[in-house]
């Protein structure tokens, strides 16, 4: 087991940084995944050379995409505070900010899916029509089964923002590895610790983005 | 016995952002049970919409399609899905799912109407066997050649055992030998499930391999229908004309003397004719285009011929020829 001297309290204090930082990421780019699908599916089957046009739903969702993104993550993350209390309890602490989060990364996710939908070979899908397939069938059988390997790239470019965002909301007490780069890096001077949670940001991304890549590249069967 | 589809003066209108375009205008047609039906023309002539209007993948801004006496438009949408499964369709460029194995790709459509999976596999595993591609069930598509990538296409159209097959342009991304295969094997599902074909085409070569009937589709309209053989040995509208010399595009320059066009539909291919007819008028022709090929022991296709310009050999020619059962006719203004 650990010794002592390598558990030391600021160790400690960085792996549950890391932890927190993991929690956080990994919860709302869930949780926004559930909003964000959906919508992203919704803009490709409703716009105007889609299975199902509808103008109305197709702006509507359009515009509460844009607006969303276009406010920066850190005023978000102020304008929702009322929310935020309002569901968790509390305004601090990496559960609260997963609220933020997940406003901020829904919107963005619903258009990675939708790029990455609108790059099923319209073909295709012509052809499971043609065989009679309904709505449902074509939207899980052939535009998310073709589209996977987009998907999962998107999903990696999701992680590594979310990530960064979660650091960010390490100014109000967000908790994980912002939260102690700020606490100690910029507060206190110290900037060795600054630097630990700096380059274990990085690692985390980067593994993120290489089990992301490696894992499309293993369920795309289109070259070989 | 009704036609198996009936095409009542079908229009297709597509709205620009400011024009609009007729791609078809006002077209009838019927088609038989059991007939492998070519529907020819330019790029741009409307064919390809109008095979599309046969399953509505467009639906038609006028005009009414039966099949089997139903009118598709007054179907429902589940009924319309329901319809569909009993029409295949083939597509230039394949359209298989990239990310599903070929045996996937076959059980999809069986999916889609429910079918128990291990039945789905058993009967994919058939139509494999029947296209020949066993052995690569387990491929996937981009492991595939395009002539392959066909196969797997006709077997999963075959899925759901169709009364029609529709072929949009499905042989115009494969090479003649290849061309040739597939034509083949379409032939033999006719042959032997009864399943009526409608192919899309502008190579006149994919009909006249094939096809029992034709149409030719121009600028939106029917320009001319019938038998192949008809068709082909007297072809009587300017669109007509065109494609079928259109298998040599140089045709255009011949006309300064006189040419006679012969078709060849009954003769043995072991009888040669043209050398005969010289040796016996002793007088040459010049062979301006020749696009014959030998099936089954009797010569199918066209020659142009440039005769002499002597006015009693000429006739003497023509006479030999059909004398020989050979249609003859001279050409002179066959393009426009």
């Amino acid at each position: 087991m650990w010794s002592d001297t390598i558990m030391t309290p600021m160790v400690r204090l960085v792996l549950e940084g890391v932890a927190e930082t993991l929690y956080m990421t990994l919860a709302s780019t869930l949780i926004a995944y559930l909003l964000g699908l959906p919508m992203g599916i919704a803009l490709v089957i409703t716009a105007k050379d889609g299975l199902r046009p509808n103008k109305v739903i197709y702006k509507v969702l359009d515009i509460i995409v844009n607006i969303v993104r276009s406010v920066p993550f850190l005023i978000l993350l102020i304008l929702v505070i009322p929310l935020t209390r309002a569901i968790v309890g509390k305004i601090y602490g990496s559960t609260a900010t997963i609220v933020p989060l997940v406003l901020a990364a829904a919107p963005f996710i619903a258009r990675m899916v939708e790029s990455s939908l609108m790059e099923v070979d319209r073909g295709v899908i012509e052809a499971a029509q043609s065989m009679g397939a309904g709505l449902w069938d074509i939207i899980w059988k052939v535009m998310l089964a073709e589209a996977r390997t987009s998907l999962i790239v998107g999903a990696t470019i999701v992680l590594g923002t979310v990530l960064g965002y979660s650091a960010m909301a390490g100014i109000v007490g967000g908790g994980g590895l912002g939260d102690i780069a700020i606490q100690y890096g910029y507060y206190r001077y110290q900037a060795d610790i600054m630097w630990v949670t700096v380059i274990l940001l990085v690692l985390l991304v980067q593994v993120m983005q290489f089990a992301g890549i490696r894992l499309s590249k293993k369920m795309d069967k289109r070259v070989r | 016995m009704e036609p198996i589809i009936q095409i009542r003066n079908v229009t297709k209108t597509f709205l620009g952002k400011d024009n609009q375009v007729e791609a078809l205008k006002g077209i009838s047609l019927d088609i038989e049970q059991g007939d492998i039906y070519g529907i020819i023309g330019m790029s741009g002539a409307g064919k390809s919409t109008l095979v599309r209007c046969l399953n509505f993948l467009e639906k038609p801004t006028s005009g009414t399609v039966l099949i089997e006496n139903k009118d598709l438009s007054a179907l429902s949408g589940k009924e319309l899905r329901q319809t569909r499964t009993e029409i295949a369709m083939i597509f230039q460029h394949f359209n298989l799912l990239m990310q599903r194995t070929v045996l996937d790709n076959v059980c999809f459509p069986m999916e889609i109407v429910g079918r128990k999976r291990a039945d789905a596999r058993k009967r994919a595993k058939e139509l494999l066997e029947i296209v020949g591609l066993s052995e690569k069930a387990k491929s996937y598509p981009a492991q595939l050649s395009g002539g392959q990538k066909q196969r797997v296409a006709i077997a999963r159209a075959l899925a759901n055992n169709p009364k029609i097959l529709l072929c949009d342009e499905a042989t115009s991304a494969l090479d003649p030998t290849t061309t040739k295969s597939i034509l083949k094997l379409l032939q033999q599902i006719n042959k032997d499930y009864g399943i009526t074909i409608v192919i899309i085409t502008h190579e006149m070569s994919v009909v006249q391999e094939i096809c029992s009937h034709v149409a030719i589709i121009d600028g939106g309209e029917l320009a001319e229908h019938g038998t192949v053989e008809e068709v082909f040995t007297s072809p009587q509208t300017a669109a007509a004309k065109k494609l079928v010399f259109m298998v040599n595009p140089q045709a255009a320059r011949m006309q300064s003397k006189r040419c006679v066009r012969i078709v060849f539909s009954e003769n043995s291919s072991f009888e040669p004719v043209i050398a005969n007819m010289v040796l016996e008028c002793k007088a040459p022709v010049n062979i301006l285009l020749a696009d014959t090929k030998d099936i089954n022991g009797i010569a199918h296709g066209q020659m142009i011929l440039q005769l002499p310009e002597d006015e009693k050999t000429a006739a003497k020619m023509i006479h030999y020829l059909k004398e020989r059962k050979l249609t003859v006719e001279e050409v002179e203004s066959y393009v426009e």
